[in-house]
């Protein structure tokens, strides 16, 4: 039972979701925010691998709950970072409730990566906006559209890729996640989905739409811009070579 | 209850004065270009963009880096822009030590970002300490510097919603302002929606407080409509209520009005245009005004406001929020900062999380951290500002060296100067083209002709006809003439089978005299089979259940429809235009007619109706009764024969049955003796005195200065546009005909001028036209660049022989036009030769995805008064408006005057129109095509709900996010003696108030004293006239 806590702490379970956040909001550097949302998870996963009793069936209310709870947090939050972090942690505990009905565990790091890699795209987006407005804050500085077309078009994506739209793994993910769930279950997991959604809708709006206040900005350059486009291709691509066994 | 007279006229009033800037908005049936800033014309024309961007948050002049484009591409006087910047400095305190005229120039020509506002919180002590790169010093910002700010944004008048706004981050005012806009579709609404708003007859406010009152949502949201509304029953009377409500206090009410009109200013300028529209069926149908309106928002902010106090403790009312910001200052101040868009990036999360707790112990301890943030971050910035400006004008070390105080005064002198430099850059823009215009212009008197032209073409004076009268003019014998496109003929139009007049003449003229187009050989029961079908498929889509069986049975012939359209919109046009009937030939009824004439036909029209009510009512067909019958009926219906009739014997009616009927034809086919007064009236308005006719061809002939020499053709060409699925297809047409298609006019002031007794009483004027002259409406379509003859079959045959060398002629003109104008839409690889040019001009008329299907009056910049010889040998490039006139002919003014009366104010309107909508397209244009909806079929919004986009397009006006119309204001170039052309202008007063208050540029060339007189900072100035040298090329001479 200690290692599943311990586990927890990786595999963000509320209230010990704090440590994770909490670490993310403590470092500054974008590419150490994004390394620790990649590598975090993985350790959680690891951890249950040594766990010598499987997932209880009372951490599956426990996951989605946590999940629910992260995913309406994201409703109120503007910092992309933290974002970031609350759309991380919101999918990641739904590795337990997959992990509850016994998968391999392959599958489990498998669940966690698609999770973990548009946040961490977002943990890195946050930096040139940051660098150019101040903050990566939603609503202070709208229309980016119309100015950043570049860095608009990579950010929308992205944020399609944390809420789970298809094509991306995430979506995949989530029905798998969706049979092994009981129809309360999947329920709640599709009302989570549904709130991720708006989220991001939210998201984009407040950075992508609206008036253009910042004519003589920079846009991202164009090695970026593929870099970017590059990891969200080959995302989709893997996702779709890789999930294709779980529909 | 029910306010006292006295205050509701008070009310009236003020609402009626607090709508005065707002400009009229017609409905786009019929585009009117207009100044936005119409209601501020009174005023310089610096002073009331300064007030259009408090009203309407537009702005007035282009940012500074498309004006530094504009100086790279050679378009800007840098002399004048330096002259502007010296006496700038000349009215200013100056710096020591600094090269201030330097300083400026560089910051107007190597700076792009401005500096913007002063900075709240920094002052010139810490820009001081940042420039010289030391720490800032220390120092308190107090409290009332918090609330000082945060009154600021507080002004008189400024609507309570709207602080709350900033305040909380509510979002009041947009859920009013959506609230509101759903109530206008609701109400004036023409046609578009298949259920209607009920008791609209009542009027807007009626209509509106008893649909509200029984309103389930607005009550399920919390917004009680119904308490304010029993406050008292008339909108002046609401308004009166909600106002004290909110307490605002009486002084300040006319500023919030004003602030509450101006916010949807769009369907504000509607309802005040359709207020004052007494002709317009809708207004008189569905009445409305902007007291209704006022009443309306004035109580859904009320019920809002309430809602969101109850539920989120937000103020009130004016007190409520008073005490608050007196009793919160560090809260509302870091309210202030972050709903206001004004926080510091970096602390946003901090102070969003702060003022959420709403714990005054966590904001107190925040906003010292935050003030020392900010103060530093501006300090810094402004500082950074400086420095880069010094850098650029290589005198960092002055800068560095000066004192605190300079350092203020410099501050203040650079927002001073960057408030004032739009017009400066406008300035230098204008003289540049002005310069160029002038200097080519040919004031040599015009050789005289060895034998009359082969035709004579009278264009409109819009700036489309400058390029078909160039190529006209070069492919053959042709003269061309500008006049104001409605051939100043005013008139009242009722076309084929049309129940409705249309005005054609500019909006500032109202015609007192209808023409009535009548059918030749044509059956009134004819209805063409597609038309029909067309009506048919029509309502299908329109209701509210069959478009669900429509999609299943016939959608296929939907998609055909669409499939032709997108892929092959040309053929696909050309084919269904053939399956509709021909218009058939018409004659336009232009006499007046006599008593005894206009008597005959109401008699003959009371005749059928009576027969139609026999064969109705009766079943009584026309074959069992006699004409003495139907004559007596028509007597005993007017009250002239009390007696039986004779048809009450023959059909055996009895005497109460014979009464009824006749009570109905005086009651349903309206035969009655009020009816026929009325339309007496009416037949008395149809057509034109021989005076009259008279008047019109003279004044036409003499304004051009065409009083001989007419050419066999002389002809009249009216101008429209074509374009498939474009809302805006009437702001391509003629201005001057009220936004439509000028071929009536043309027909009318043809048909009059070749008759025979028209050109007796000319040639006793002394304008003799030749018997072999014949008068030739034809149609300019600016889309296309075709040009086309109508009335071909009243053509005398003497002149049929020449009619293909007219037509070729004409032809060759229209594809060498679309070729230049081709050039300019598509790029010049698309366009290719004249003859696929005129093939492409075809199918952009016709492409229902074309957003752009001509520029129409893009890129406007002049009006040239004179003769032709004056312009012929430039190339305008479609910018400027030519009217003609000869000053020779008009020895008192008079004619001059009508054309700055009326033509030049048109031209004028639609310059401005143009350069605000190029200016800030967001605000004062319509915005982007792509995202427009049809409104009520009056006009379009941006989405699914906005306020009514005015003004041009962005496709209209900018190309590639960039103006393609370079925004100037317009340059009147009148040819003609000074003392004439300035005796003219001062005797047209709203002309001169335009001229003296910067609206529009005034220029006048005297050909007799080669001489230049502009009209400039308030005074006439005289310049040398510059020769254009030797023979140049017509493309160097390119403006």
């Amino acid at each position: 039972m200690t290692l599943l806590l311990i586990a927890a702490l990786f595999l963000p379970l509320f209230p010990l979701s704090f440590v994770f956040n909490g670490a993310l909001a403590q470092l500054r550097h974008p590419a150490a925010r994004s390394a620790l949302l990649l590598l975090w998870p993985q350790i959680g996963v690891g951890l249950l691998q040594f766990a010598p009793q499987p997932v209880p069936q009372y951490f599956v209310p426990w996951a989605l709950l946590t999940a629910g709870v992260y995913a309406l947090r994201l409703l109120t939050v503007r910092d992309m970072g933290r974002w970031a972090g609350f759309v991380a942690t919101s999918g990641l505990a739904l590795a337990w409730a997959l992990a509850s009905g016994g998968p391999d565990i392959a599958d489990l790091h498998l669940f966690a990566f698609w999770f973990s890699v548009p946040p961490a795209l977002m943990a890195l987006l946050a930096a040139p906006l940051t660098r150019r407005f101040g903050a990566a804050y939603a609503g202070l500085q709208g229309g980016l559209m119309g100015c950043l077309p570049r860095m608009s078009g990579v950010l929308a994506v992205t944020v399609l890729a944390a809420v789970a739209t298809p094509p991306f793994p995430g979506f995949f993910a989530l029905l798998r996640l969706l049979r092994a769930l009981d129809w309360a279950g999947a329920v709640g997991g599709l009302a989570i989905w549904l709130v991720w959604g708006w989220a991001g809708t939210k998201l984009l709006q407040g950075f992508i739409f609206g008036a253009d206040h910042a004519h003589s900005v920079r846009d991202i350059g164009r090695a970026s811009t593929l870099a970017y486009t590059g990891v969200l291709g080959a995302f989709v691509a893997a996702g779709l070579y890789l999930t294709g066994g779980g529909l | 209850m029910s306010l006292a007279l006295g205050r509701r006229l008070k009310i009236r009033a003020m609402v009626h004065v607090a709508g005065e800037p707002i400009p009229f908005f017609w409905p786009m049936r019929t585009f009117i270009h207009h100044n936005p800033l119409y209601g501020l014309e009174h005023q310089p024309f610096e002073k009331a963009v300064a007030q259009g961007a408090r009203l309407f948050h537009g702005r007035g002049f282009l940012p500074r880096p498309l004006q530094q484009r504009y100086l790279i591409e050679g378009k800007v006087d840098v002399s004048v822009l330096a002259d502007q910047v010296a006496r700038f400095i000349a009215g200013q305190p100056g710096v020591p030590g600094l090269d201030l005229h330097r300083l400026l120039m560089t910051l107007l020509t190597e700076i792009t970002e401005p500096f913007g506002a002063p900075p709240p919180l920094a002052n010139a002590r810490d820009i001081h300490a940042a420039v010289a790169g030391l720490a800032l010093p220390a120092r308190e910002i107090g409290e009332a510097t918090l609330v000082a700010q945060v009154g600021a944004d507080m002004l008189p008048g400024r609507p309570l919603y709207a602080i709350v706004d900033a305040l909380f981050g509510t979002e009041i005012g947009a859920t009013l302002d959506e609230l509101v806009i759903k109530s206008c579709l609701d109400f004036f609404d023409e046609g578009q929606s298949v259920w209607q708003m009920p008791g609209r007859e009542h009027g807007l406010f009626a209509a509106w407080s008893a649909v509200a009152r029984r309103n389930l949502r607005l009550f399920i949201r919390g917004l009680h409509i119904k308490r304010i509304l029993a406050a008292d029953d008339t909108p002046e009377g609401i308004i009166s209520h909600v106002m004290d409500e909110l307490g605002v206090p009486e002084d300040d009410w006319m500023n919030c009005f004003t602030c509450e009109l101006t916010r949807l200013h769009g369907w504000a300028g509607f309802i005040r245009w359709r207020a004052g529209a007494k002709h317009y069926h809708w207004s008189r149908h569905y009445p409305a005004d902007l007291v209704d309106y006022l009443a309306i928002r004035l109580v859904l902010g009320l019920a809002l406001l309430r809602e969101h106090a109850q539920r989120k403790g937000t103020p009130a009312n004016a007190a409520d929020l008073a005490r608050f910001v007196e009793g919160h200052p560090a809260e509302a101040y870091l309210r202030h900062e972050f709903h206001g868009g004004r926080v510091l990036p970096e602390m946003a999360h901090a102070v969003e999380d702060a003022i959420a707790s709403g714990r005054a112990a966590r904001i107190a301890r925040l906003l010292p951290q935050y003030l020392a943030r900010k103060r530093e971050h501006e300090a810094r910035r402004h500082a950074h500002q400086l420095l880069k400006l010094a850098g650029r004008a290589g005198i960092v070390d002055v800068l560095q060296r000066l004192a605190e105080e300079d350092i203020a005064r410099l501050g203040v002198l650079i927002g001073r100067f960057e408030q004032e430099e739009g017009r400066m850059w406008l300035c230098a823009q204008e003289a540049r083209y002005m310069d160029r215009l002038l200097a080519n212009l040919n004031l040599e008197p015009p050789s005289q002709r060895e034998k009359r032209p082969f035709a004579q073409v009278m264009f409109c004076i819009d700036v489309r006809s400058e390029r078909i009268r160039r190529h006209l003019e070069k492919v053959g014998d042709y003269q061309t003439f500008g006049i104001a496109g409605f051939f100043g003929v005013p008139v009242s139009f009722i076309g084929l089978d049309k129940g409705s007049e249309l005005h054609l003449c500019p909006v500032v003229v109202s015609p007192k005299n209808v023409v009535l187009e009548l059918g030749i050989a044509r059956s009134a029961n004819e209805q063409a089979f597609v038309s029909a079908l067309e009506q048919v498929f029509h309502e299908l889509k329109a209701s509210v259940l069959s478009p669900f069986i429509t999609v299943e049975a016939i959608g296929l012939l939907f998609g055909l429809d669409m499939f032709g359209k997108s892929l092959a919109p040309l053929a696909y046009n050309r084919w269904r235009q053939r399956l509709h009937q021909d218009k058939p030939d018409s004659r336009l009824l232009l006499d007046k007619l006599s008593r005894e004439q206009a008597e005959s036909i109401i008699r003959a029209l009371q005749r059928a109706m009576i027969v139609k009510a026999l064969g109705r009512d009766l079943g009584i067909p026309r074959e069992a009764i006699t004409d003495e019958m139907i004559r007596e009926l028509r007597e005993s219906a007017l009250g002239n024969h009390a007696e039986p009739t004779g048809f009450a014997h023959a059909f055996r009616l009895d005497a109460q049955a014979e009464a009824r009927f006749i009570e109905r034809l005086r009651s349903v086919y309206r035969i009655n003796r009020g009816y026929a007064q009325i339309q007496l009236e009416r037949l008395g308005r149809i057509g034109f005195t021989l005076d009259e006719q008279v008047h019109f061809v003279s004044q036409a002939l003499r304004s051009i200065g065409l009083t001989e020499g007419f050419s066999r053709f002389v002809l009249l060409s009216g101008h429209g546009s074509t374009s498939e699925n474009n809302p805006y297809e009437s702001a391509l047409d003629c201005g001057a005909c009220g936004g439509n298609h000028g071929i009536t006019n043309a027909r009318v002031l043809a048909q009059i001028a070749n008759k025979p007794a028209v050109r007796a009483r000319l040639r006793e004027q002394g304008v003799a036209i030749p018997d072999d002259t014949w008068f030739v409406p034809a149609f300019h379509n600016t889309t296309t660049d075709e040009l086309r003859l109508y009335d071909l079959d009243l053509l005398p045959s003497s002149h049929l022989v020449y009619l293909e060398r007219l037509s070729n002629g004409l032809e060759a003109a229209s594809r060498l036009c679309a070729a230049e104008r081709m050039g300019t839409l598509e790029g010049a690889a698309r366009s290719g030769d004249p003859a696929s040019a005129y093939r492409l001009a075809r199918r952009n008329a016709m492409d229902w995805s074309q957003v752009r299907p001509e520029w129409g009056l893009a890129r406007n910049a002049a009006f040239v008064i004179g003769r032709r010889h004056v312009t012929r040998q430039l190339d305008l490039e479609g910018r400027a408006f030519l009217n003609s006139y000869d000053y020779r002919c008009d020895p008192k003014g008079r004619l001059l005057e009508n054309i700055l009366a009326g033509p030049l104010v048109v031209g004028q309107w639609i310059n401005m129109e143009h350069y605000f909508s190029a200016v800030d397209n967001d605000h004062y244009g319509s915005g982007s095509k792509v995202y427009h909806n049809i409104a009520g079929r009056f006009g379009v919004m941006t989405g699914n709900l906005s306020d009514l986009r005015t003004g041009l397009p962005a496709q209209t006006v900018l190309k590639d996010g960039a103006p393609y119309h370079e925004p100037l204001r317009l340059l009147t170039v009148i040819e003609a003696p000074f003392a004439h052309a300035r005796g003219a202008i001062e005797g047209v007063v709203a002309v001169r108030n335009l001229m003296r208050n910067g609206w529009l540029r005034m220029a006048v060339v005297d050909p007799e004293a080669h001489a230049v007189h502009v009209f400039e900072d308030g005074t006439w100035s005289q310049r040398p006239l510059q020769v254009v040298g030797g023979v140049t090329e017509e493309k160097e001479l390119a403006l």
